[in-house]
């Protein structure tokens, strides 16, 4: 192909890409397009030419930058923040989090705050607080509200016990030398212990279960030995999963009774996988509606 | 996940568009929205930043009227292509009913599409769900730019390069034409009706 054709071509796909918004791969052709003018000795406009590139090469740099550097999550409109809500929560507390994870900090934390005042979300909008002051603020601020809680009274002793045992941990790990005082109602209970001779139990800390989309069991002892399957979970409360297998994998189930330890579990979750173990806590066959004849299955996490 | 009311006899399911950034996701959407008037049920919502790019998703609900007697609602979704924004893409794929990858046939392209299908593969992984059994079509948009000049791959090399292992239903398109938009989105929502329908059972 003649030279200038060819340069001709170049410069037409770099002003294309640049026109969709796909910069180096515009700046690639234009830095082409230019050795290639570099290389022919008589070319009338040649100087003004190579200006217009260069030019144009820069104006890609700084929409690159603009781009690149832009706020990952900036404040939506309140019209963008409600449809966020509406589309990825189904309760309140969920809309909330939803909020805080597409970055709409503010709000969350002012719709986590109202929440506080419903029992059934107060623990679970707490953490979420906490979360999102880590997000925007600092563990400082985080620690600043639990010791404002603490001062109030809002929380029970036992649900403020249950935001120390996740916030703990956050700070241990970052290496912050801050131990967060045990609510005033558990101590006492803890002291008791230290006095020895009563016998009490302690309350089972809340820890905090992901959400598992799906697990995948290997059976380590009968007909499956060795043998991997993949549940989608369908319902989940806390630490119980509920699975429901069709039918047709009858002999599957067969093998699973209730009080069965499944010592090989793969969970999967929206932002993890990882390893466990559970145990098989209630096993039904579905006798009406559109799932007859399949079995429900539910499963206790006893460990991960 | 799809949500069911058998009383009421309605489905409401969700498509997202997925593929590596600029390769026509939000003109698709855009074009379903100005020209099926009759099935769109809402705005079409756009959350961008700089320069135009999707920041979170878009958004456009539409409506496909009854189908063996259920009432089928559709929220279509697009995810942002930036690498930095991978975990929105995540929480977008959240439950989803079927997908339309949306590759682009600019040939210096090529290797960000298979970046981004691996990137749904991972992801819908992390979902427990496979790439293989999702309900999923390919696009392979850009076509016009043929005519102008521009370097394309060929649909067989995209064909290979994408869908050897998925053989899933491909179209070649024009989201800026609009050519190709209607059927790989007919394609697309025929595949999710029958896979809900095999779980479900939901048509009578
Ligand atoms: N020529 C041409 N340009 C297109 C086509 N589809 C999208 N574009 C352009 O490609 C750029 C990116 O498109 P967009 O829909 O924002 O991509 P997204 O990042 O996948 O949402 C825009 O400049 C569009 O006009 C197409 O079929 N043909
Ligand atoms: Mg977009």
């Amino acid at each position: 192909m003649d030279i200038s054709l060819q340069i001709k071509s170049l410069l037409n796909e770099a002003e294309l890409y640049r026109a969709q918004g796909l910069f180096p791969e515009a700046k690639d052709k234009y830095h082409a397009a230019s050795a290639m003018i570099h290389k022919i000795d008589k070319l009338k406009n040649k100087d003004s030419l190579l200006k217009a590139i260069s030019g144009k090469i820069q104006s890609l740099e700084k929409k690159t930058e603009k781009v690149e550097t832009g706020p990952t999550s900036p404040e939506l409109s309140e019209k963008g923040q409600n449809l966020i809500k509406s589309l990825f929560g189904e309760n309140d507390l969920q809309k909330a989090v939803a909020l805080a994870k597409f970055g709409q900090f503010e709000r969350a934390i002012t719709e986590l705050e109202a929440l506080l005042k419903d029992d059934v979300y107060r623990v679970d909008a707490g953490k979420n607080i906490i979360r999102c002051k880590m997000a925007i603020a600092s563990v400082d601020d985080a620690i600043d509200q639990y010791h404002q809680w603490l001062s109030g009274d809002l929380f029970t002793g036992h649900q403020l016990e249950s935001i120390r045992a996740y916030l703990q941990p956050i700070i241990d790990r970052k290496g912050i030398d801050k131990s967060l005082p045990v609510p005033v109602g558990e101590r006492d209970e803890i002291n008791a212990a230290d006095s020895g001779g009563i016998e009490f139990s302690m309350p089972e800390p809340e820890e905090e279960i992901l959400d598992i989309t799906s697990i995948g069991i290997t059976f380590t002892s009968g007909t499956f030995k060795g043998k991997m399957v993949e549940f989608d979970v369908n319902f989940q409360s806390g630490g119980m999963l509920s699975l429901i297998i069709s039918k047709n994998d009858k002999t599957l189930i067969d093998e699973l009774k209730n009080g069965d330890s499944l010592d090989d579990i793969q969970f999967y979750s929206p932002i993890a996988m990882f390893k466990g173990t559970a145990v098989v806590a209630n096993k039904t066959q579905i006798n009406s509606g559109p799932k007859q004849g399949d079995f429900c299955l539910d499963l206790k996490i006893k460990s991960t | 996940m799809a949500i069911f009311n058998l009383k009421k006899r309605e489905i409401e399911c969700k498509v997202v568009y997925y593929g590596p950034g600029r390769c026509g996701k939000t003109t698709n959407l855009e074009y379903v929205f100005k020209s099926y008037k009759k099935q769109v049920t809402g705005e079409m919502v756009s959350i961008n930043t700089e320069g135009d790019r999707t920041l979170f998703f878009d958004f456009l609900p539409i409506g496909l009227g009854k189908i063996k007697g259920c009432d089928i609602r559709v929220q279509l979704y697009t995810v942002p292509g930036q690498v930095k924004y991978s975990s929105t893409r995540k929480l977008v794929l959240r439950g989803v009913d079927g997908i339309v990858f949306v590759a682009d046939s600019l040939e210096v392209r090529r290797e960000k599409n298979m970046i981004s299908l691996k990137d749904l593969q991972s992801n819908l992984k992390e979902y427990g769900k496979s790439i293989f059994k999702v309900p999923l079509i390919m696009q392979y948009n850009k076509r016009d730019l043929a005519d102008e000049g521009i370097p394309l791959m060929s649909i067989e090399q995209m064909e290979r390069d994408l869908n050897r292992q998925l053989k899933v239903p491909s179209f070649p398109g024009s989201a800026m034409k609009g050519t190709g938009v209607g059927v790989t989105l007919k394609a697309c929502l025929m595949e999710t009706l029958k896979s809900l329908q095999r779980e479900f059972k939901w048509a009578k």
